[in-house]
Protein backbone atom coordinates (compact mmCIF):
# COMPACT_ATOMS: atom_id res chain seq x y z
CA UNK A 1 0.00 0.00 0.00
CA UNK A 2 2.72 2.32 0.76
CA UNK A 3 4.34 2.03 -2.85
CA UNK A 4 0.85 3.67 -4.25
CA UNK A 5 0.23 5.67 -1.71
CA UNK A 6 1.00 9.29 -0.85
CA UNK A 7 0.90 10.50 2.71
CA UNK A 8 -1.58 13.27 3.29
CA UNK A 9 -0.48 16.96 3.32
CA UNK A 10 -1.10 17.15 7.49
CA UNK A 11 0.73 14.56 9.10
CA UNK A 12 2.13 14.66 13.22
CA UNK A 13 4.32 11.78 13.89
CA UNK A 14 3.15 11.03 17.37
CA UNK A 15 -0.76 10.81 16.20
CA UNK A 16 -2.13 8.37 14.19
CA UNK A 17 -3.33 9.78 11.18
CA UNK A 18 -7.45 8.84 11.47
CA UNK A 19 -7.34 10.50 15.18
CA UNK A 20 -5.99 13.88 13.18
CA UNK A 21 -8.09 14.15 10.76
CA UNK A 22 -11.36 13.23 13.23
CA UNK A 23 -10.41 16.26 15.01
CA UNK A 24 -10.10 17.97 11.79
CA UNK A 25 -14.05 16.91 11.11
CA UNK A 26 -14.65 17.67 14.33
CA UNK A 27 -13.53 21.34 14.24
CA UNK A 28 -14.92 21.61 11.11
CA UNK A 29 -18.89 20.48 12.71
CA UNK A 30 -18.37 22.85 15.60
CA UNK A 31 -17.46 25.71 13.48
CA UNK A 32 -20.15 25.02 11.31
CA UNK A 33 -22.68 24.63 14.04
CA UNK A 34 -21.49 27.98 15.94
CA UNK A 35 -21.76 30.48 12.37
CA UNK A 36 -25.20 28.76 11.81
CA UNK A 37 -26.35 29.08 15.72
CA UNK A 38 -24.91 32.68 16.38
CA UNK A 39 -27.84 34.94 14.88
CA UNK A 40 -30.49 32.67 15.14
CA UNK A 41 -33.79 34.15 14.12
CA UNK A 42 -37.53 32.89 13.72
CA UNK A 43 -37.11 33.06 9.48
CA UNK A 44 -33.90 31.28 9.45
CA UNK A 45 -31.61 32.67 6.32
CA UNK A 46 -28.23 31.56 5.27
CA UNK A 47 -26.16 28.83 7.47
CA UNK A 48 -29.21 28.38 9.70
CA UNK A 49 -31.60 27.83 7.14
CA UNK A 50 -29.11 25.02 5.76
CA UNK A 51 -28.79 23.63 9.19
CA UNK A 52 -32.34 23.29 9.91
CA UNK A 53 -32.93 22.00 6.48
CA UNK A 54 -30.79 18.78 7.47
CA UNK A 55 -31.73 18.28 10.74
CA UNK A 56 -35.41 18.45 9.84
CA UNK A 57 -34.22 15.65 7.73
CA UNK A 58 -33.22 13.41 10.64
CA UNK A 59 -36.24 14.30 12.49
CA UNK A 60 -38.28 12.94 9.90
CA UNK A 61 -36.50 9.87 9.73
CA UNK A 62 -36.67 9.20 13.69
CA UNK A 63 -40.28 10.02 13.65
CA UNK A 64 -40.98 7.78 10.65
CA UNK A 65 -39.01 4.90 12.41
CA UNK A 66 -38.96 5.29 16.61
CA UNK A 67 -42.44 7.27 16.70
CA UNK A 68 -43.60 10.69 17.59
CA UNK A 69 -41.07 10.55 20.96
CA UNK A 70 -37.76 10.12 18.17
CA UNK A 71 -37.18 13.38 18.57
CA UNK A 72 -35.48 12.47 21.72
CA UNK A 73 -32.65 10.42 19.81
CA UNK A 74 -32.03 13.71 17.57
CA UNK A 75 -28.76 14.57 19.59
CA UNK A 76 -27.33 10.99 19.12
CA UNK A 77 -28.03 10.25 15.97
CA UNK A 78 -27.98 13.50 13.91
CA UNK A 79 -24.10 13.92 16.03
CA UNK A 80 -23.45 10.28 14.25
CA UNK A 81 -24.79 10.63 11.17
CA UNK A 82 -23.32 14.77 10.70
CA UNK A 83 -19.92 13.30 11.50
CA UNK A 84 -19.97 10.27 9.34
CA UNK A 85 -20.92 11.95 6.24
CA UNK A 86 -18.06 14.76 6.68
CA UNK A 87 -15.30 11.93 7.50
CA UNK A 88 -16.82 10.01 4.49
CA UNK A 89 -16.73 12.94 2.25
CA UNK A 90 -13.25 13.85 3.39
CA UNK A 91 -11.93 10.89 1.70
CA UNK A 92 -13.07 12.38 -1.39
CA UNK A 93 -10.84 15.27 -1.23
CA UNK A 94 -7.18 14.52 -2.49
CA UNK A 95 -4.64 14.87 0.53
CA UNK A 96 -7.08 14.42 3.16
CA UNK A 97 -7.80 11.16 4.63
CA UNK A 98 -11.43 9.55 5.99
CA UNK A 99 -11.37 8.63 9.55
CA UNK A 100 -14.18 6.59 9.01
CA UNK A 101 -11.94 4.19 6.75
CA UNK A 102 -9.96 3.14 9.82
CA UNK A 103 -11.88 0.20 11.88
CA UNK A 104 -10.78 2.26 15.05
CA UNK A 105 -13.10 5.19 14.29
CA UNK A 106 -16.09 3.16 12.74
CA UNK A 107 -15.84 0.84 15.98
CA UNK A 108 -16.02 3.67 18.44
CA UNK A 109 -19.35 5.55 16.69
CA UNK A 110 -20.69 1.55 16.45
CA UNK A 111 -20.14 0.99 19.92
CA UNK A 112 -21.37 4.28 21.20
CA UNK A 113 -24.72 3.04 19.25
CA UNK A 114 -24.24 -0.39 21.24
CA UNK A 115 -24.33 0.91 24.37
CA UNK A 116 -26.45 3.36 23.95
CA UNK A 117 -29.48 1.82 23.10
CA UNK A 118 -29.34 -0.92 25.62
CA UNK A 119 -29.00 2.24 28.43
CA UNK A 120 -32.20 3.21 26.75
CA UNK A 121 -34.05 -0.15 26.66
CA UNK A 122 -32.69 -0.98 30.17
CA UNK A 123 -33.77 2.75 31.54
CA UNK A 124 -37.14 2.42 29.72
CA UNK A 125 -37.94 -1.23 30.98
CA UNK A 126 -36.23 -1.76 33.58
CA UNK A 127 -32.96 -4.73 34.33
CA UNK A 128 -34.75 -8.04 34.37
CA UNK A 129 -37.72 -6.99 31.76
CA UNK A 130 -35.12 -5.82 29.47
CA UNK A 131 -33.35 -9.02 30.01
CA UNK A 132 -36.47 -11.24 29.68
CA UNK A 133 -37.11 -9.72 25.93
CA UNK A 134 -33.99 -11.54 24.65
CA UNK A 135 -35.51 -14.92 25.31
CA UNK A 136 -38.75 -14.05 22.88
CA UNK A 137 -42.36 -15.52 22.53
CA UNK A 138 -41.12 -18.72 22.31
CA UNK A 139 -42.27 -22.03 24.33
CA UNK A 140 -40.29 -21.94 27.82
CA UNK A 141 -38.19 -25.25 26.94
CA UNK A 142 -37.02 -23.11 23.63
CA UNK A 143 -36.17 -19.84 25.61
CA UNK A 144 -32.27 -20.77 26.96
CA UNK A 145 -31.77 -21.43 23.97
CA UNK A 146 -33.17 -18.47 21.94
CA UNK A 147 -31.50 -16.51 24.70
CA UNK A 148 -27.80 -17.51 23.64
CA UNK A 149 -28.58 -16.71 20.30
CA UNK A 150 -30.51 -13.32 20.56
CA UNK A 151 -26.80 -12.47 22.18
CA UNK A 152 -25.21 -13.37 20.08
CA UNK A 153 -27.25 -11.65 17.48
CA UNK A 154 -26.91 -8.55 19.33
CA UNK A 155 -23.28 -8.80 19.73
CA UNK A 156 -22.91 -9.16 15.98
CA UNK A 157 -24.45 -5.70 15.17
CA UNK A 158 -21.81 -3.04 16.33
CA UNK A 159 -19.29 -6.08 14.44
CA UNK A 160 -21.86 -5.77 11.41
CA UNK A 161 -21.63 -1.58 11.99
CA UNK A 162 -18.52 -0.96 11.75
CA UNK A 163 -17.20 -3.31 9.30
CA UNK A 164 -19.91 -2.03 6.71
CA UNK A 165 -18.95 1.60 6.65
CA UNK A 166 -14.96 0.64 7.42
CA UNK A 167 -15.13 -1.76 4.42
CA UNK A 168 -17.03 1.02 2.34
CA UNK A 169 -14.65 3.28 2.85
CA UNK A 170 -11.61 1.41 2.38
CA UNK A 171 -12.86 -0.34 -0.77
CA UNK A 172 -13.39 3.17 -2.34
CA UNK A 173 -10.12 4.33 -0.93
CA UNK A 174 -7.97 1.46 -2.23
CA UNK A 175 -9.93 1.68 -5.36
CA UNK A 176 -9.34 5.52 -5.79
CA UNK A 177 -5.15 4.76 -4.92
CA UNK A 178 -4.99 2.08 -7.41
CA UNK A 179 -6.45 3.91 -10.49
CA UNK A 180 -4.65 7.10 -9.52
CA UNK A 181 -1.43 5.36 -9.65
CA UNK A 182 -2.22 3.69 -12.72
CA UNK A 183 -2.62 7.25 -14.67
CA UNK A 184 -0.51 9.16 -12.71
CA UNK A 185 3.79 9.50 -13.25
CA UNK A 186 4.46 6.02 -12.57
CA UNK A 187 1.64 4.62 -14.73
CA UNK A 188 0.23 5.60 -17.85
CA UNK A 189 0.86 9.28 -17.67
CA UNK A 190 4.40 8.80 -16.64
CA UNK A 191 4.69 6.14 -20.13
CA UNK A 192 3.34 8.81 -22.58
CA UNK A 193 5.74 11.38 -21.26
CA UNK A 194 9.20 8.96 -21.16
CA UNK A 195 8.73 9.78 -25.31
CA UNK A 196 8.97 6.05 -26.22
CA UNK A 197 6.07 5.02 -29.38
CA UNK A 198 4.24 2.93 -27.21
CA UNK A 199 3.95 6.02 -24.27
CA UNK A 200 2.70 8.06 -27.18
CA UNK A 201 0.19 5.78 -28.99
CA UNK A 202 -0.96 3.46 -26.02
CA UNK A 203 -0.19 5.28 -22.82
CA UNK A 204 -1.58 8.87 -23.48
CA UNK A 205 -4.69 7.68 -24.51
CA UNK A 206 -4.84 5.32 -22.03
CA UNK A 207 -4.20 8.24 -19.30
CA UNK A 208 -7.39 10.37 -20.75
CA UNK A 209 -9.79 7.29 -20.83
CA UNK A 210 -9.11 6.48 -17.19
CA UNK A 211 -9.15 10.15 -15.89
CA UNK A 212 -12.32 10.58 -17.82
CA UNK A 213 -13.39 7.25 -16.02
CA UNK A 214 -12.23 8.59 -12.21
CA UNK A 215 -14.05 11.73 -12.80
CA UNK A 216 -16.79 10.90 -14.79
CA UNK A 217 -18.10 7.44 -12.94
CA UNK A 218 -16.09 7.25 -9.56
CA UNK A 219 -15.77 9.58 -7.87
CA UNK A 220 -19.62 9.80 -8.23
CA UNK A 221 -20.03 6.81 -7.15
CA UNK A 222 -18.04 7.66 -4.31
CA UNK A 223 -20.20 10.49 -3.15
CA UNK A 224 -23.00 8.05 -3.86
CA UNK A 225 -21.04 5.67 -1.51
CA UNK A 226 -20.44 7.88 1.38
CA UNK A 227 -24.23 9.59 1.34
CA UNK A 228 -26.00 5.61 1.19
CA UNK A 229 -23.63 4.49 4.18
CA UNK A 230 -24.08 7.73 6.07
CA UNK A 231 -28.01 6.68 5.47
CA UNK A 232 -27.58 3.10 6.16
CA UNK A 233 -25.76 3.47 9.90
CA UNK A 234 -28.13 6.24 11.03
CA UNK A 235 -31.29 3.91 9.74
CA UNK A 236 -29.94 1.16 11.98
CA UNK A 237 -29.36 2.86 14.88
CA UNK A 238 -32.35 4.10 14.48
CA UNK A 239 -33.96 1.03 14.06
CA UNK A 240 -31.71 -0.29 17.13
CA UNK A 241 -33.25 2.00 19.22
CA UNK A 242 -36.61 1.67 18.30
CA UNK A 243 -36.73 -2.14 19.08
CA UNK A 244 -35.05 -1.32 22.69
CA UNK A 245 -37.68 1.07 22.77
CA UNK A 246 -40.81 -0.22 21.62
CA UNK A 247 -40.65 -3.62 23.56
CA UNK A 248 -42.12 -1.96 26.29
CA UNK A 249 -45.49 -1.40 24.60
CA UNK A 250 -45.55 -5.29 22.88
CA UNK A 251 -45.87 -7.40 26.36
CA UNK B 1 -18.83 -33.16 -16.25
CA UNK B 2 -19.39 -30.82 -13.47
CA UNK B 3 -17.10 -33.52 -11.54
CA UNK B 4 -14.50 -33.64 -14.28
CA UNK B 5 -14.58 -29.41 -13.71
CA UNK B 6 -13.92 -29.41 -10.26
CA UNK B 7 -11.74 -32.36 -10.15
CA UNK B 8 -9.18 -30.54 -12.67
CA UNK B 9 -9.90 -27.52 -10.82
CA UNK B 10 -8.57 -29.32 -7.43
CA UNK B 11 -5.92 -30.53 -9.25
CA UNK B 12 -4.45 -27.19 -11.08
CA UNK B 13 -5.01 -26.07 -7.52
CA UNK B 14 -2.87 -28.22 -5.91
CA UNK B 15 -0.05 -28.84 -8.07
CA UNK B 16 1.66 -25.89 -7.24
CA UNK B 17 1.42 -26.45 -3.82
CA UNK B 18 2.98 -29.78 -3.97
CA UNK B 19 5.68 -28.35 -6.49
CA UNK B 20 6.86 -25.66 -3.90
CA UNK B 21 6.04 -28.48 -0.86
CA UNK B 22 8.53 -30.77 -2.81
CA UNK B 23 10.90 -27.74 -2.80
CA UNK B 24 11.37 -27.09 0.35
CA UNK B 25 10.79 -23.53 0.06
CA UNK B 26 9.96 -21.35 3.43
CA UNK B 27 7.40 -21.64 5.53
CA UNK B 28 6.89 -17.44 4.92
CA UNK B 29 6.27 -17.91 1.17
CA UNK B 30 4.14 -20.30 1.23
CA UNK B 31 2.09 -18.91 3.32
CA UNK B 32 2.57 -15.65 1.46
CA UNK B 33 1.09 -17.26 -1.69
CA UNK B 34 -1.83 -19.26 0.06
CA UNK B 35 -2.75 -15.68 1.47
CA UNK B 36 -2.74 -14.23 -2.34
CA UNK B 37 -4.52 -17.03 -3.55
CA UNK B 38 -7.02 -17.11 -1.06
CA UNK B 39 -7.74 -13.68 -1.17
CA UNK B 40 -8.48 -13.45 -4.86
CA UNK B 41 -10.75 -16.62 -4.95
CA UNK B 42 -12.19 -15.75 -1.98
CA UNK B 43 -13.54 -12.13 -2.48
CA UNK B 44 -14.11 -13.02 -6.46
CA UNK B 45 -17.02 -15.68 -5.06
CA UNK B 46 -18.06 -13.59 -2.63
CA UNK B 47 -18.22 -10.55 -5.37
CA UNK B 48 -20.12 -12.43 -7.66
CA UNK B 49 -22.66 -14.33 -4.90
CA UNK B 50 -23.05 -10.67 -3.56
CA UNK B 51 -23.83 -9.70 -7.26
CA UNK B 52 -26.48 -12.76 -7.74
CA UNK B 53 -28.36 -11.86 -4.17
CA UNK B 54 -28.59 -8.10 -4.57
CA UNK B 55 -29.65 -8.21 -8.25
CA UNK B 56 -32.61 -10.99 -7.08
CA UNK B 57 -33.42 -7.85 -3.93
CA UNK B 58 -33.28 -4.80 -6.47
CA UNK B 59 -35.10 -6.73 -8.84
CA UNK B 60 -37.74 -7.67 -6.51
CA UNK B 61 -37.76 -4.24 -5.06
CA UNK B 62 -38.70 -2.74 -8.53
CA UNK B 63 -41.30 -5.26 -9.20
CA UNK B 64 -43.24 -4.27 -6.51
CA UNK B 65 -42.21 -0.11 -7.11
CA UNK B 66 -43.79 -1.04 -10.43
CA UNK B 67 -47.17 -2.07 -9.21
CA UNK B 68 -47.06 0.11 -6.05
CA UNK B 69 -45.90 3.44 -7.20
CA UNK B 70 -47.76 5.44 -3.96
CA UNK B 71 -45.33 2.93 -1.34
CA UNK B 72 -42.18 3.92 -3.92
CA UNK B 73 -40.17 5.65 -0.60
CA UNK B 74 -41.01 3.01 1.91
CA UNK B 75 -39.46 -0.03 -0.76
CA UNK B 76 -36.91 2.07 -1.42
CA UNK B 77 -35.91 2.18 2.30
CA UNK B 78 -36.50 -1.54 3.03
CA UNK B 79 -34.30 -2.32 -0.51
CA UNK B 80 -31.60 -0.26 0.74
CA UNK B 81 -31.60 -1.95 4.12
CA UNK B 82 -31.60 -4.97 2.55
CA UNK B 83 -29.00 -4.19 -0.01
CA UNK B 84 -26.72 -3.17 3.45
CA UNK B 85 -26.91 -6.64 4.95
CA UNK B 86 -26.06 -8.55 1.93
CA UNK B 87 -23.28 -6.60 1.51
CA UNK B 88 -21.71 -6.42 4.63
CA UNK B 89 -21.21 -10.08 4.29
CA UNK B 90 -18.65 -9.52 1.58
CA UNK B 91 -17.58 -6.46 2.91
CA UNK B 92 -16.27 -9.23 5.57
CA UNK B 93 -14.39 -11.11 3.10
CA UNK B 94 -12.97 -7.74 2.09
CA UNK B 95 -12.17 -6.96 5.28
CA UNK B 96 -10.29 -10.73 5.49
CA UNK B 97 -8.93 -10.42 2.29
CA UNK B 98 -6.88 -7.12 2.99
CA UNK B 99 -6.18 -8.51 6.24
CA UNK B 100 -4.28 -11.81 4.43
CA UNK B 101 -2.62 -9.45 1.30
CA UNK B 102 -1.50 -6.47 3.89
CA UNK B 103 -0.85 -7.47 7.16
CA UNK B 104 2.51 -8.89 7.92
CA UNK B 105 2.26 -12.28 9.69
Amino acid sequence: MEIIEHPPILHVAAIPDHVLYTWIAMGFLAVVALVASRRTSLVPTGSQNFMEIVLEQFVKELEETIGPEGRRYLPLIGTLGLFILTSNLMGLVPGLVAPTANLNTTAACALIVFVTYHVIGVRKQGFIPYLKHFAGPVPLALKPLMFVIEIISHCARPLSLSLRLFGNMLAGHILLAIFFFMMGFDGMLGWALSGSLGGIVVGAPAAVVMVVFVVGFLLPLKILVAFIQTFIFCKLAMLYVAAAVEEAEHH
Amino acid sequence: MQRIVTMSLMAILAVPAMAWAAEGAGGGDMAKAFAVLAAGLGFGLAAGLCGLGQGRAAGSAVDAMARQPGAIARIQTAMLLGLAFIESLTLFVFVIAVILLFVKS
